[in-house]
C-alpha cells in the first residue's frame, strides 16, 4: 500500500507541473499552438484508453471512432443552448431534453458521452468477446459503419451528413489536461490492480490463465467497457474544442489514426500512447505546411502507413515499450524458407 | 543410422532438453521413456527438424541434418507420426495419406504404396473416403501410422502412439509396429507407458527433466530398481 | 407493392452482388483459415484491380481477355510480393500484428491511389458488347450481368477443383487445419501461403474489374468497405470454410440487396449498417457460422 500512496504523490505532482505548464502555455504560445496542444491531449486520452483494450488487454478493437463518437453526439446535445435548438429543429430529440430548462453543465455531460458510449460497448462486447480470433476486430469496425451510418441518416437527431454547428466551446487545455490526467490515473491504477494483472495474464496465454481461475469474458469486457468510456469522453471534448461535428470525421480513419500513434509508441506501456499521440501529431502538423504548398493531399496518410509497417516489421514493441522476450515458439516458420 | 550428440534445446531462455546424446541403429526399434515434461516430445521434434537445437549435432546416414528444413529432412526419410497423432480432421482418410507421400513424386510409386498402406491397415481402405474426424481412436492412429509410412521412411519417429487407447487397440497397434519395422524400418518412439514400450524395443533411453538418466537394453532397464518404481508402477 | 417481376430482377441484383462478395471471400477465407489474419489487404486489391484493368484497356486500348488475363496476373504478383516482403516476416509473432499492418498497407494503397491517380471518383465505361440490354416479361439485364455471374461461378469451379483435387490444394487444406502437422508432412509451409495471398489476390483484382463494370464507377476508396464485407461474408458462412465463404457471399449479397428492395425508400441508406447488424446477429446467434467447424483452440 505504502508503494500505492506514493505513486499517488506524483500524480499529484505531475498534475500541477502539468497546470503550471498549461498556464504558462495560455500566456505565451500563440493560438495555432495553443490548438495544437489541446488536440495532442484529446488524442492522447484516446490512445491511452485504445491502449487498455488493445494493448493490456491483448483484444484488438477497431471501435475507437465509433465511442468516440457518440460521447461527441451526446455531448453536445446535452448541452446545446436553447435557442439553437429551436432554429435546428431536433424532432427526434428527447423531449425532456428539448424541455425549456434543461442544458447540462459541461462535466457531467462529458461524462454521460463516455457513459453512452460504455453502453454501447457492452452491448457489442458481450456477444462478441466470447469467441476467439479477430471477431473483435470485424464486429468493432462493423460498429463504426453502424454508427456513421445512424449519425448521417437520423437527420432529426444529428442533422444528418452536413453535421452540428455552433457547439459551445467550453474544451479549454485545463480540462483537456484534467481528463486527460484522470484517464491516465483510472488505466493506470487499473493496470497495477488484481484485476490488471488476471488480465494481462490473459493476454500471456489465455488457457493457463484460466487454469488460475481467471474468466477471460469478465476481464475482456471490463476492459473494453472501460477504453469505450474514455473515448467518449475524448470525443465530447473533441466536439467541444472544434464546436462543429459531421459524421465523416468518426469514419474508420480516425480509428486508425489512433492505432497508429498506440502502435508507434508501444502497445501495453504507460507512457507510449502519449509519446505516440505527441509525435504523430508533431509530424502531422510539421508536415501539414508541406502538403499544401504542394498540394498532395493523402501525403500525411501515406506517412502514417508507412509508418505503421515500418515499426510493426523492425521495432514491434513501439518507442518506448521494451522488446518482450520471445515466448511463443515459432513452429518451424523460419527453419524452412 | 541416427546419431544425437549433446543436444540442447531451449524454448525461450529455458531449456527443455539439456545434452542428450542417443544413437539408433539401422533396423532397430528404440524407446526414449520418460514422465510428462521430461523433454521427449521436444527431442522428437528437434530430430525431425520442427524445432531448431540451441546447440548439439543430428546426424543421419552419416550426415549433417542439423540444419536441414523438416521438408528435406522428409525427402532425406524421416517421417515423424506426432503426439494426439495430427490427424487432419476435415480432411478425408485418403487425403490424410496422400498428404504424407506430399514430398515424393512419382504417381505411380505412390499408388503402389498407397495399396501396401491399405494392406496393412485394411479399416482404412474401408473408410477412404470417409472424414477422418469421424474415425475412432484407434483408427486415427493406424492413420497416422499409415500417413508415416506414404512418405517411405526409413526412420520412423512415433510420438506416444498408445496415448489414449485401449490395452487391446494398444497391443494391436505394438505389433503393427513390429511388422513395419520387419519391411526395414527403423523407429525410434517415445513412451510415457514405459512396459509395453520396453517390452517392443531392442534399446531404451529415459529421460529426466530434460536430461538423459539411464539407458540400456529392455531387460537390463526392467531390473533395475528405480525403473520399475517409477515407469513400470512396480 | 409486391410483383414477382421487381422481386426477380432484385434478386439477380443481389445475386451478382452475392458473386462479387463470394469471389473476395474465397481468397480472405483461405488466408485466414493459416494464418488467422482478416487480411484488410485484400480490399486495396479490388481498388488496384479496377484500376489497373481501366487504364491498360480503356487508356491503353490492350483487348479485353488480354486485359483481364494481365490483372489476373498482376493481381497475383501483388499478393505474392505482399506475402514475401512483409506477411512472412511477422509469422510466428503475435497474430495481431499481422492484422495490423495489413491495415497499414489497406491505407498506403488507398492514399496512394487518391494522390496518384484522384480523389474523385472514375467513371468505368462497359464496353459495348458488356452492356447489350435484354428484356423479358420478368427480367430486365445487360450481357455484363450474365458475365458476372457465369465468369465468378466459372472461377468458384475451378478453385474448388484446385482445392479438392490437386497435391497443392489438398496440402493447402491440410495447412489450414494445422500447420504444425502440415510442416511435419514435408509441405513447404511458405510456399501454400503464398500461393493463398497470390490466387486470393489475383481473384481480388479481377473482382475490382467486374465492380467496375457492373456499377460504372471505381474510386480509390472502393475497396475498402467492400473487402470488409467480404470478411463479413466469410463470418456468416462460417470461417476458414470454402463453401461457407461462397455461400456467405451470396447470403450477404441476398441480404443487403433484398432487405433494401423491401424496405422502405429511405432505408436505403441504411446500406452498410444492415450489413453489418447481419454480422453482429451472426457472431450473436450462430458463430461459427452457417457452414463453419468451430474454431480450434490454438495454443
Amino acid at each position: 500500500m505504502k508503494q500505492g500512496i506514493r505513486a499517488e504523490w506524483y500524480f499529484l505532482l505531475g498534475g500541477l507541473l502539468l497546470f503550471g505548464g498549461a498556464f504558462l502555455a495560455t500566456q505565451f504560445l500563440n493560438r495555432y499552438l495553443l490548438y495544437i496542444l489541446v488536440l495532442m491531449g484529446i488524442y492522447s486520452i484516446a490512445t491511452v484508453s485504445l491502449n487498455l483494450t488493445n494493448g493490456y488487454a491483448g483484444l484488438f478493437s477497431l471501435g475507437h471512432a465509433a465511442f468516440m463518437a457518440i460521447g461527441a453526439y451526446t455531448s453536445t446535445l446535452l448541452t446545446f443552448p436553447l435557442a439553437l435548438r429551436e432554429a435546428y429543429e431536433l424532432p427526434m430529440l428527447p423531449a425532456f431534453l428539448g424541455g425549456p430548462n434543461f442544458v447540462w453543465p459541461f462535466f457531467p455531460a462529458i461524462c454521460m458521452g463516455g457513459v453512452l458510449a460504455s453502453v454501447a460497448a457492452l452491448l457489442i462486447g458481450a456477444p462478441v468477446l466470447r469467441l476467439r480470433g479477430h471477431y473483435l476486430s470485424v464486429a468493432s469496425l462493423g460498429f463504426v459503419v453502424i454508427v456513421t451510418t445512424l449519425a448521417k441518416t437520423m437527420k432529426g437527431l444529428t442533422r444528418g451528413p452536413m453535421g452540428i454547428s455552433a457547439i459551445p466551446s467550453y474544451t479549454n487545455i485545463y480540462w483537456t489536461y484534467l481528463w486527460l490526467l484522470i484517464t491516465v490515473y483510472v488505466i493506470w491504477r487499473i493496470v497495477n490492480s488484481r484485476f490488471g494483472r488476471a488480465m494481462m495474464a490473459l493476454r500471456e496465454d489465455e488457457t493457463a490463465a484460466q487454469v488460475l481461475g481467471v474468466y477471460p469474458m469478465k476481464y475482456k469486457l471490463m476492459s473494453f467497457v472501460v477504453g469505450a468510456f474514455f473515448a467518449g469522453v475524448a470525443g465530447g471534448l473533441y466536439a467541444h474544442f472544434t464546436k462543429a461535428i459531421r459524421p465523416f470525421e468518426f469514419s474508420f480513419f480516425l480509428t486508425f489514426q489512433i492505432v497508429v500513434m498506440l502502435i508507434l509508441g508501444g502497445m501495453g506501456t504507460t507512457a507510449g500512447p502519449i509519446v505516440g499521440a505527441v509525435s504523430l501529431l508533431t509530424l502531422r502538423y510539421a508536415l501539414k505546411p508541406l502538403e499544401e504548398h504542394l498540394k498532395i493531399y493523402g501525403l500525411i496518410e501515406i506517412i502514417y502507413a508507412v509508418l505503421l509497417i515500418v515499426v510493426m516489421l523492425f521495432k514491434p514493441e513501439g518507442l518506448v515499450g521494451q522488446k518482450r522476450g520471445v515466448k511463443k515458439i515459432t513452429v518451424g516458420g523460419k527453419s524452412s524458407a | 543410422m541416427l546419431k544425437v550428440e549433446n543436444l540442447t534445446v531451449k524454448y525461450g531462455v529455458i531449456p527443455a532438453v539439456m545434452n542428450v546424446s542417443l544413437t539408433v541403429g539401422r533396423g532397430q526399434i528404440v524407446a526414449i521413456l520418460g514422465a510428462n515434461g521430461a523433454g521427449k516430445t521436444t527431442t522428437l521434434k528437434a530430430i525431425m527438424g520442427v524445432l531448431r537445437p540451441a546447440s548439439g549435432q543430428i546426424s543421419y546416414q552419416g550426415e549433417d541434418i542439423t540444419h536441414m528444413s523438416p521438408s528435406n529432412r522428409v525427402r532425406k526419410g524421416i517421417a515423424l507420426v506426432p503426439e494426439g497423432r495430427g490427424i487432419f480432421n476435415r480432411l478425408t482418410v485418403e487425403e490424410n495419406l496422400l498428404l504424407g507421400a506430399y514430398s515424393r513424386s512419382g504417381n505411380d510409386v505412390i499408388m503402389k504404396d498407397l495399396k501396401e498402406v491399405y494392406a496393412l491397415f485394411p479399416r482404412l481402405e474401408e473408410r477412404k473416403k470417409q472424414i477422418a474426424g469421424t474415425l475412432s481412436g484407434g483408427e486415427q492412429q493406424m492413420l497416422a501410422l499409415g500417413r508415416g509410412l506414404m512418405s517411405k521412411p526409413q526412420l520412423l519417429l512415433l510420438d506416444e502412439p498408445s496415448l489414449g487407447l485401449a490395452p487391446l487397440v494398444v497391443r494391436e497397434l505394438y505389433a503393427t509396429i513390429s511388422r513395419i519395422r520387419e519391411q526395414g524400418v527403423t523407429i525410434l518412439l517415445v513412451e510415457q507407458s514405459a512396459a509395453v514400450a520396453l517390452g517392443a524395443s531392442d534399446y531404451a533411453y529415459v529421460l529426466e527433466s530434460g536430461s538423459l538418466k539411464l539407458s540400456g537394453k529392455p531387460e537390463e532397464l526392467k531390473s533395475l530398481e528405480d525403473v520399475k518404481r517409477v515407469y513400470l508402477g512396480g | 407493392m409486391f410483383s414477382w417481376s421487381y422481386f426477380l430482377q432484385q434478386t439477380m441484383n443481389g445475386v451478382i452482388l452475392g458473386c462479387i462478395y463470394a469471389l473476395l471471400a474465397l481468397g480472405m477465407t483461405v488466408v485466414y483459415g493459416i494464418l488467422r489474419l482478416i487480411n484488410f489487404a485484400h480490399g486495396a486489391l479490388i481498388t488496384v484491380g479496377a484500376f489497373f484493368v481501366y487504364f491498360i484497356f480503356f487508356r491503353a486500348g490492350i483487348n479485353l481477355a488480354a486485359s483481364l488475363l494481365l490483372v489476373l496476373g498482376f493481381g497475383g504478383l501483388m499478393g505474392l510480393l505482399l506475402d514475401v516482403i512483409a506477411y512472412r516476416k511477422l509469422r510466428g509473432g503475435p497474430e495481431v500484428a499481422l492484422l495490423i499492418t495489413s491495415l497499414g498497407f489497406y491505407t498506403f494503397v488507398e492514399n496512394f491511389m487518391k494522390m496518384v491517380v484522384s480523389p474523385q471518383p472514375y467513371s468505368f465505361k462497359t464496353p459495348a458488347y458488356l452492356a447489350v440490354m435484354y428484356k423479358t416479361s420478368l427480367l430486365t439485364f445487360r450481357s455484363i450481368d450474365v458475365f458476372i455471374i457465369v465468369s465468378s461461378l466459372l472461377i468458384m469451379f475451378i478453385f474448388n477443383l484446385f482445392v479438392k483435387k490437386t497435391r497443392m490444394g489438398i496440402a493447402m487444406r491440410a495447412t489450414a487445419e494445422n500447420l504444425e502437422v502440415a510442416h511435419l508432412m514435408g509441405i513447404e509451409v511458405n510456399r501454400v501461403i503464398a500461393l493463398a495471398f497470390a490466387l486470393g489476390s489475383a481473384i481480388a483484382a479481377f473482382t475490382g474489374f467486374l465492380w467496375g463494370a457492373k456499377y460504372g464507377q471505381i474510386a480509390y476508396d472502393m475497396g475498402f468497405l467492400t473487402g470488409v464485407k467480404a470478411f463479413v461474408a466469410v463470418v456468416v458462412g462460417g470461417v476458414g470454410s470454402i463453401p461457407g465463404a461462397m455461400v456467405g457471399g451470396f447470403v450477404l449479397g441476398l441480404a443487403e440487396i433484398l432487405s433494401i428492395a423491401f424496405l422502405p425508400t429511405r432505408f436505403a441508406e441504411y446500406r452498410d449498417g444492415i450489413v453489418f447488424g447481419i454480422l453482429i446477429l451472426v457472431l450473436l446467434l450462430r458463430p461459427s457460422g452457417l457452414m463453419g467447424v468451430k474454431e480450434e483452440v490454438r495454443v
